[in-house]
């Protein structure tokens, strides 16, 4: 119970600091220090998430990560990075990823914790396999470590409803998939929009109250990356809506089967 | 200079250095040391395309950023031409100081990845995962499981896709997706419990090894705290001493308690990185510039390293250490000399 509430504790301090990190240019305006360089933002977001990511695997591996766990992440890890190539073999429109199902999946069936670790280990995998290390990475890693976290808040809201196993469940993941598929490009926008900016109308403006810098966003979003978010959204309803039963079925066969104990007893 | 550690001090100076100045000239030099390290590596590991790939990218890049701002950037006084203000979005002056704004953003970017790839160029897989600190076992375990399996999860997957289009699938629909995944998935999690088996057969239990202090996790959130509240500090002018005094602070604690954490640890490599005199050379060397560009504040000491186009356009100011810092990236060409 003690380590379940600290748990929630480390769970709740990195989802307020990486939120708060990346609200930076909205809640905390310069208005004080117009000479502070703009260019500071994308650093700074990015070495605040690296710590957050840090303090939160450190947690996760030292209460959660068993053998078993390692291996089936492992491999689930290595599935998703794999099926991201499947976008080259079969192609799907613009902003079109198949990754965000097999996130989604398994942090609703196994909890938000292994959802975390499943978003934020397959960018980090997939950005190692594809040359795609970078300052966004620890944005990519802890957004989709969201994703992930907090789909297993679908499970009491879908269980309450008692659609298990029903196309309600279905309904649900794919409107939640809908959801993140536009949030995930929200978020990753944020960590470099005050640097890098085009029209005055999107630009951040370090003087400007919030609604103002909001507005500006809403324009910016609006302007390069929507239409990009609408398909993403749209695919992970197709995938969501096309693949969810199957691998539901195949999670609950192989939980079973991973639920072995391992008992450490004295050598003969 | 083939250690990683090196490597990562440099990229680090780097950033530093990109991320400090908007003078085209110095971002302009940078560009262009980076560019040449990245042909002279990329000839040095036979790919031969590398150079005409991020050439290509980079003009791209700078193209879109230049065209953009100059078509939704309306400020500036040296108009070039105008369209119809009642044209929405678009309507009003073009101006050269947005095109120089845009450019300028362009050739920031264009660093910025360049930079990455570079590091992505020279350093391997195993070497990146090999930077992960050792209080982090049990995740770069999963790491390397997921890395390894990754070739054969591949070639299942083609096996798989080819033995579709044999029976027929056409493979052009999202639903196409299903008989590939769904087998990718069962022969792929068999494995899975395959290896936790033999994991737990030969001993591995990284639960009862890798419990830490809920101090040592307490500590940590304040650090990261310290660090945040450094920087919110400094957005709103508070003395840049408290920030530096915080940033320390919650580093070095982080950084300690990581240590102490790896120090259980054993862990065994096959190939040993070998530190050269000159990779220690280089280490010391980028510490130095990445304190002196911090240190140096470059708004006070190095105020070439600022620049505007707006509101009119003006010949950046050069100074001699300025185009010494900016050369930085290129470092590692002298350096490699020796390898």
């Amino acid at each position: 119970m003690k380590s379940r509430i600290f748990r929630i504790f480390v769970d709740l301090i990195v989802f307020i600091l990486g939120f708060l990190n990346l609200l930076a240019p909205f809640i905390f305006q310069q208005s004080r220090n117009p000479s502070f360089p703009t260019a500071s933002f994308p650093l700074m977001v990015s070495l605040v998430l690296v710590l957050c990511l840090i303090l939160i695997l450190f947690e996760t591996q030292s209460s959660l990560l068993d053998n078993k766990m390692i291996a089936f992440l492992g491999v689930l890890i290595a599935i998703n990075a794999g099926v991201r190539f499947l976008e080259n073999a079969i192609s799907g429109p613009a902003g079109f990823s198949p990754i965000f199902f097999l996130i989604i999946l398994t942090g609703y069936f196994f909890g938000s914790r292994i959802g975390f670790l499943m978003g934020a280990m397959t960018m980090f995998v997939s950005g190692l396999i594809t040359g795609g290390v970078g300052p966004w990475l620890p944005g990519q890693m802890i957004t989709a470590g969201w994703l992930g976290q907090s789909s297993a808040m679908l499970k009491p809201l879908i269980q309450g409803l008692k659609w298990q196993q029903k196309t309600g469940e279905i309904l649900v993941l794919s409107i939640y998939g809908a959801i993140w598929g536009i949030l995930y490009g929200v978020i990753m926008n944020l960590w470099f929009w005050p640097f890098f900016s085009a029209s005055p109308g999107q630009t951040w403006l370090q003087a400007a109250g919030l609604e103002e810098n909001i507005s500006r966003y809403s324009a910016y979003y609006l302007a390069t990356s929507f239409v990009w978010d609408v398909t993403r959204s749209i695919g992970n309803i197709f995938i969501i809506s096309f693949l969810s039963r199957p691998v539901l079925r195949i999670f609950k066969r192989f939980k079973n089967r991973f639920s072995f104990i391992v008992v450490e007893g004295k050598q003969p | 200079m083939t250690v990683s550690t090196t490597w990562l001090t440099w990229i680090s100076t780097s950033l530093i250095l990109l991320l400090s100045t908007r003078n085209p000239i110095y971002i302009l030099i940078a560009l262009t040391t980076l560019l040449f390290l990245g042909a002279h590596i990329s000839h040095r590991k036979e790919q031969p395309n590398w150079i005409g790939q991020n050439l290509r990218f980079l003009i791209i890049m700078i193209t879109i950023s230049t065209l953009i701002n100059v078509i939704f950037a309306h400020t500036g006084r040296t108009i070039l031409f105008a369209l119809p203000k009642n044209w929405p979005v678009i309507g009003g002056n073009m101006t050269l100081e947005s095109l120089v704004y845009g450019a300028v953003n362009g050739l920031v970017i264009g660093s910025l990845y360049l930079l990455f790839n570079i590091l992505n160029l020279v350093l391997s897989i195993k070497q990146i995962t090999r930077l992960i600190p050792n209080a982090f076992r049990p995740i770069s375990i999963m790491i390397t499981i997921s890395l390894t399996f990754f070739p054969s999860i591949q070639r299942r997957t083609r096996e798989i896709r080819e033995a579709q289009i044999i029976r027929g699938n056409r493979m052009k629909k999202v639903s196409d997706w299903v008989p590939i995944i769904i087998p990718l998935l069962v022969t792929s999690l068999e494995n899975a419990i395959l290896l936790s088996e033999s994991m737990t057969a030969r001993g591995f239990n990284s639960k009862s090894s890798m419990k830490f202090s809920n101090l040592n996790l307490v500590t940590m959130i304040f650090a990261v705290f310290a660090v945040f509240a450094g920087w919110i500090l400094r957005l709103y002018d508070y003395p840049i001493v408290i920030s530096a005094i915080l940033y320390v602070l919650g580093i070095s604690s982080i950084t300690l308690i990581l240590l102490i954490a790896g120090k259980h640890v054993n862990v065994s490599h096959f190939h040993q990185e070998i530190w050269h005199p000159r990779d220690i050379i280089f280490v010391v060397m980028s510490f130095f510039i990445a304190v002196a560009m911090i240190g140096l504040q470059p708004v006070e000491c190095l105020p070439s390293f600022l620049y505007s186009p707006y509101p009119i356009l003006s010949f950046p100011e050069i100074s001699v250490l300025g185009i010494i810092l900016s050369a930085m990236p290129g470092l590692p060409l002298v350096f490699m000399k020796f390898d």
